[in-house]
């Protein structure tokens, strides 16, 4: 049994696994304020809303991992989350929930004497589509005369983000993956034009923040200490939390046209051929508890809905964001709490990266699938993202023991469309006969049903790997 | 227990988004430069202490 690789940064604590919990040791520093914190009314609050994750002391009996020369002096334990997600992942509302409520906590914190020494979004996981805030050790007593250390990362990896999407129009997701600490503020400050600087926000939270970065130099200098001396209180802090909670609230995504302009609506499905589809998924589901279903290619979840009846937890994987975005939003108006939607491309999925390559985790090593479903979505990669048709099969099989796949054959107008300016010939292995060999050579085929005249036709299949 | 660097500017970059409680602040860090400037020591620390106060 080992730490958790990608649990370091703060050195006053690490995350370790034993069996279903999620365990974290403490030094005796983090233990006081663990302490402190205990009591507080905001913490009861929020665990009991589901908004804090649940959390308490573990007893002697949890055995810590072996660390020679270190000096852990308790060990909490917190309720495990489905599956771990990275802001990368997530859809535009998404990140600006997760914010709205680092700062909600903030404020709250600070009413009753606490802080947050973070605001970092890696802090925030999700159960179905609501938020949950996992680092109980961000929270420390609050010194008087401190400001917001925070600050700076909420920018860089909250603020910035969202303003990138919401006033220029690009998506965010790129660059959260490619920096693992964000946007610097010089960085973002590049980006904008000078027309930006009357957007809200721009002016003081992009563009002073990006000359003060250079502006106190003078090394060594204790600002913390002048600050206090200077007689900063929170309500400084607080003031700045409601200026940024009310931007945030105020963000939304600029109207785009998305690769699916008409919703859940695909051509040549005729009302009959979708209940056929439905009731085979149904079927298929049915058969069993399932722990964990990855849905790919889940567009606005629809199937994603139906496999959450009878699975603790749904991972509805999309690449179109804006499709993550109206699955989010639904499931967070009805509140959700077992389909967590996420925008992923499978032919370029996240990666493990991060110190070591452990730090942050591809998806698999997140937890892997009991049942995949696949629907009319492997004419996208064979031939839009161009994977080998074996390729993907061997992934699929290696991956869950459970499928359920959906065949789109070549007289299919999405398909035609999507070889109209390819060479056809080139995708001569993109044909029934060719799908059903690689399949059954993988599978063992255990129900399957054509719909839409023999044009679509849906497989449930067992890995034979499993 | 801080394991993060806050950054100075980001740091004093606050006292300006307090809004109207930040200027009371801003203008007392301004006075203490200033004093600190002609010579007067700053409020008593252990190092202004011990530095023998000979300007």
């Amino acid at each position: 049994m080992e730490f958790e690789p990608g649990s370091f940064r703060d050195r006053t604590g690490r995350v370790f696994y034993r069996g279903q919990n999620v365990c974290r040791a403490l030094t005796a520093p983090a233990l006081a304020e663990w302490e402190a914190l205990r009591g507080k009314a905001f913490l009861a609050r929020g665990m009991a809303e589901g908004r804090i994750v649940a959390t308490g002391r573990a007893g002697p009996e949890v055995q810590l991992p072996d660390d020679p020369g270190s000096d852990w002096a308790a060990v909490l334990t917190h309720e495990r989350v489905p599956f771990i997600s990275y802001p990368y992942e997530w859809c535009f509302g998404m990140l600006r929930d997760a914010a709205l409520l680092q700062l909600e906590l903030l404020a709250a914190a600070l009413a009753e004497g606490m802080t947050l020494k973070d605001a970092t979004p890696y802090n925030v996981q999700w159960i179905g589509c609501r938020p949950v805030f996992i680092d109980l050790l961000s929270f420390r007593r609050w010194q008087p005369g401190e400001p917001w250390v925070g600050y700076r990362q909420f920018c860089e990896l909250f603020l910035y983000p969202l303003l990138l999407e919401a006033y220029k129009g690009v998506p965010f997701q790129p660059w959260l993956r490619g920096r693992i600490d964000g946007i610097p503020p010089r960085d973002f400050l590049r980006l904008l034009s000078p027309r930006d600087l009357l957007r809200r926000g721009v002016l003081t939270h992009v563009y002073l923040h990006a000359r003060s970065q250079g502006a106190w130099k003078a090394p060594a200098r204790d600002v913390r200490g002048d600050l206090a001396a200077a007689g900063f209180h929170k309500e400084l802090i607080l003031a700045n939390v409601r200026n940024l909670t009310k931007l945030v609230r105020g963000l939304a995504l600029p109207r785009r046209e998305s690769v699916w302009s008409g919703y859940g609506e695909e051509p040549g499905y005729r009302p009959e051929d979708r209940e056929a589809k439905e009731g085979f998924v149904r079927e298929a589901v049915a058969g069993q508890r399932w722990e964990r279903v990855w849905d790919l290619g889940a567009n606005t979840g629809e199937y994603s809905r139906i496999a959450a009846g009878n699975a603790d937890c749904v991972v509805a994987l999309e690449a179109d964001r804006d499709a993550v975005e109206r699955l989010y939003e639904a499931g967070r108006r009805e509140g959700s709490r077992n389909v967590l939607p996420l925008v992923c491309d499978l032919a370029d999925p996240s990666p493990n990266q991060g110190w070591r390559g452990l730090e942050r985790k591809d998806l698999a090593e997140r937890g892997r699938p009991d049942l995949i479903l696949c629907l009319a979505l492997i004419h996208h990669l064979v031939i839009g993202a161009n994977l080998r048709l074996g390729d993907f099969l061997d992934w699929l099989a290696g991956l869950s023991p459970f499928l359920v796949i959906e065949f789109v054959a070549r007289q299919d107008p999405r398909v035609r469309g999507l070889l109209a300016n390819r060479d056809a010939e080139l995708y001569a292995d993109y044909d029934l006969p060719g799908f059903e060999a690689g399949l059954a050579a993988r599978f063992e085929i255990l129900r399957r049903r054509e719909i839409a005249d023999g044009r679509r036709i849906l497989y449930f299949a067992r890995s034979r790997q499993a | 227990m801080l394991y993060l660097d806050p950054s100075s500017g980001s740091m004093m970059l606050q006292i300006i988004l307090g809004g109207l409680a930040g200027a009371a602040v801003a203008f007392k860090l301004f006075f203490r430069r200033v004093r600190a400037f002609f010579g007067k020591a700053e409020a008593a620390g252990p190092e202004s202490a011990e530095t023998p106060d000979g300007v």
